[in-house]
């Protein structure tokens, strides 16, 4: 099978600020019960400049990209993608207020051939994501497979 | 890292509803119709919607930060094996693998209560290099 590593490329790039509301969104949706997520006294007495928010926050990069886009972009077929794993990197932790970008490269672009003699790709995307000072904060990665037509 | 149990208490979450799903569609931006959508889902092989894997490991996170405080995950990694369908109840639970310093390594998982685990982890958790 013909394969061009697309290990380099950049798919995407995000920016957004990290919203009190939406921290309680994510909180109530991954029942998070810490409340420094919601209430600010909690927050302060953890020293933070204002909620803290909940682990899961950078997700919200979902809402400032095109799935369609960057899954045709990436030369992939969407209805044979599933997302195999993703690992988080915590530097330091996301508050209310900060401003946050996030470009995505691919870092790992490879054809594996499954036991069934079937190709497999898989794709390890990549994004940093960075407060208006430049300190990474987050860095995230995901695994997406896409299985092969036989 | 001081005065804790030795690892977080299980949690179990569930039966997880159609709601559940949407409410963390609506909070992270995921709208692939698998997820909300009974005619796509089943066009895709399955009966329903199921549930994203960020959504499990959403809960996975949450259960982990409400252990150990949401500034101290250094690493944490999911791999997602089996999806999680409606009506399933989940089990959230892990072990403590190492501690190495005020660095602590654990593994753990989501099982449905049928026996299928949806997703498999580990992370460490500790202040940061630059922490007093």
């Amino acid at each position: 099978m013909e394969h061009t590593s697309l290990v380099g490329m950049t798919v995407d790039a995000v920016a957004f600020d990290v919203e009190r509301g939406k921290v309680r969104e994510f909180a109530i949706a991954t029942r998070a019960g810490d409340p420094a997520h919601v209430e600010p006294a909690a927050a302060a007495a953890r020293g933070g400049s204002d909620l803290l928010a909940t682990a899961t926050d950078v997700v919200v990069a979902g809402h400032h990209r095109d799935q369609q886009v960057f899954v045709a972009k990436l030369g992939m077929d969407i209805r044979r993608i599933v997302v195999g794993s993703t690992s988080s990197e915590y530097l330091r932790p996301l508050h209310v207020g900060d401003s946050v970008t996030g470009e995505r490269t691919v870092i790992g672009d490879e054809v594996r051939t499954t036991a069934s003699g079937s190709p497999m790709r898989l794709l390890t995307l990549e994004t940093a994501y960075t407060d208006l000072h430049g300190n990474v904060l987050v860095i995230q990665r995901e695994v997406l497979i896409e299985r092969g037509t036989r | 890292m001081t005065a804790r149990t030795p690892a977080p208490a299980p949690r179990r979450v569930g039966p997880i509803t159609q709601t559940d799903i949407v409410r963390f569609a609506g909070a992270g931006g995921d709208f692939n119709p698998l997820h909300h959508d009974q005619a796509r889902a089943r066009a895709a092989g399955f009966e329903a919607p199921i549930a994203m894997g960020q959504f499990t490991a959403g809960l996975l996170a949450a259960w982990l930060t409400d252990w150990c405080g949401v500034e101290n995950p250094r690493i944490f990694e999911v791999r997602f094996t089996a999806p999680l369908r409606i009506d399933d109840v989940v089990d959230l639970s892990g072990r403590v693998t190492g501690i190495d310093g005020r660095t602590i390594a654990l593994d753990f998982a989501a099982t449905t209560t049928t026996g299928t685990t949806v997703v498999t982890g580990r992370a460490t958790v500790g202040p940061t290099a630059t922490d007093p």
